[in-house]
């Protein structure tokens, strides 16, 4: 017979109004000590960093904290949802992003994002560096331009989370272990509808970091990226010429793996992550 | 190993792929793959390669292509693909192949499609 084994994550909801509507927003955290608040790529959820919540190395330092964007996970759409076409922007996603660190009072913490979670988190430190201990941006760059057509992914005469799943899975190095492949591509089929295309109109579309990102001061807060060399979307070059742009950023290329470091291969990832948390203020 | 023999090689697997021909259970069409000089009409039905023809492109009716050279489908064939060589949309992003035609039946059938491409991977 096989032991449980009951994990130490812990779910709760937290209802913040953001951009005037009222979110019910899901977050999981672990550990404690330094906040460190995670967030996920486009098309998906928390589930995403579950294997960094449950890293003992890590949650011995700090309280782990990832949250579903709204729409996103187990995070619900607002009210009206039905009748709304749902289009992620940089100021819903910082406030959003802002809201949560208020509401759970999370004081200098450290902010990694992957993808366009990576973006939102170079576009906070523009503004908010001061408030923040340093940025872990992950398969980030300051522009990425659309390789695809996002209204493949929100159609009606086909399933847009398996049509995203297979579209992402160019993004996921062959090396990855099947098992954490197919878990993250399955949170892209189990995402509502519209909701990646959403997401991919922000990251595709909204090219407002480029003229910022050269004002970021990394005196205020380290920032590192950390980038897979199988990462389609953004390649080690995209995330290098962003880089190049804020004095005092540091980067390392991650070997075989793609965009989805942190799910796609989380025993490759974590020395990574580690190396990068170790840099933080 | 040419292209003929690995496309054969897919073939033969894909018999042996129930999950796959789960998947390709609606793909009836026919795909042209280019590779270089030759082309290679894939005709499935039900999710079975039931035919390859070779330099029939101008005979045949096809449905979307994959437009790439014989160097890139052998790196893509590779046990485990260099970076941009491990996905057709990786290739097309290094202007190493062009999609063309009914780009939509292609994505609605992208799984089945790529994994049946990567049967061809393996010793070459």
């Amino acid at each position: 017979m096989t032991l449980a084994q009951i994990e130490k994550i812990t779910g709760r909801y937290v209802t913040l109004d953001i951009a005037g509507q009222s979110q019910r927003i899901y977050f999981e955290e672990a550990g404690s000590g330094i906040p460190l608040l995670c967030l996920h790529t486009a098309g998906a959820d928390n589930r995403q960093w579950q294997h960094i919540l449950n890293d003992d190395e890590i949650t011995d330092r700090y309280r782990v904290i990832a949250f579903d964007m709204p729409w996103h996970g187990k995070s619900s759409p607002p009210e009206g949802w039905e009748i709304e076409e749902y289009l992620l922007t940089t100021e819903v996603y910082i406030e959003t992003v802002l809201a949560i660190k208020s509401a759970l009072g999370l004081v200098s913490p450290v902010l990694a994002g992957c993808s366009m979670g990576g973006r939102i988190a170079l576009q906070i430190a523009v503004d908010y560096s001061a408030d923040f201990a340093g940025f872990v941006a992950i398969e980030a760059s300051d522009f990425q331009p659309a390789w695809y057509d996002i209204d493949w992914f929100h159609r009606p005469d086909a399933h847009g989370g398996e049509m995203g799943a297979a579209l992402v899975s160019a993004n996921i190095a062959p090396q990855s272990p099947n098992q954490h492949r197919w878990l993250t591509q399955w949170m892209f089929m189990q995402s509502g509808p519209g909701v990646f295309r959403g997401d991919l109109s922000f990251y595709t579309k909204d090219e407002s970091l480029v003229g910022r990102v050269s004002l970021i001061d990394t005196k205020q807060a380290p920032i590192h990226f950390l980038v897979g060399d199988y990462d389609l979307t953004c390649t080690p070059e995209n995330a290098r010429n962003t880089a190049d742009k804020i004095k005092g950023s540091t980067l390392t290329v991650m070997e075989g793996i793609g965009h989805f470091p942190m799910s796609e291969n989380p025993a490759l990832f974590r020395s990574y992550f580690l190396d990068a948390l170790a840099r933080m203020g | 190993m040419n292209v003929p023999d690995v496309l054969n090689r897919i073939q033969i697997r894909l018999n042996e792929t129930p999950h796959l021909l789960r998947l390709g259970r609606m793909f009836s069409t026919s795909v042209l793959l280019e590779a270089g000089p030759d082309s290679y009409i894939l005709t499935f039905e039900k999710g079975v390669l039931e035919d390859i023809r070779i330099n029939s492109a101008t005979k045949m009716p096809w449905s979307f292509a994959l437009r790439t050279d014989e160097n890139a489908l052998f790196e893509f064939w590779q046990p485990i693909p260099k970076p941009g060589f491990h996905d057709i949309f990786g290739l097309a992003k290094m202007g190493r192949a062009q999609i063309e035609g009914d780009i939509i039946l292609l994505v609605r059938n992208l799984r089945f499609f790529k994994e049946t491409l990567a049967l061809g991977r393996g010793t070459l």
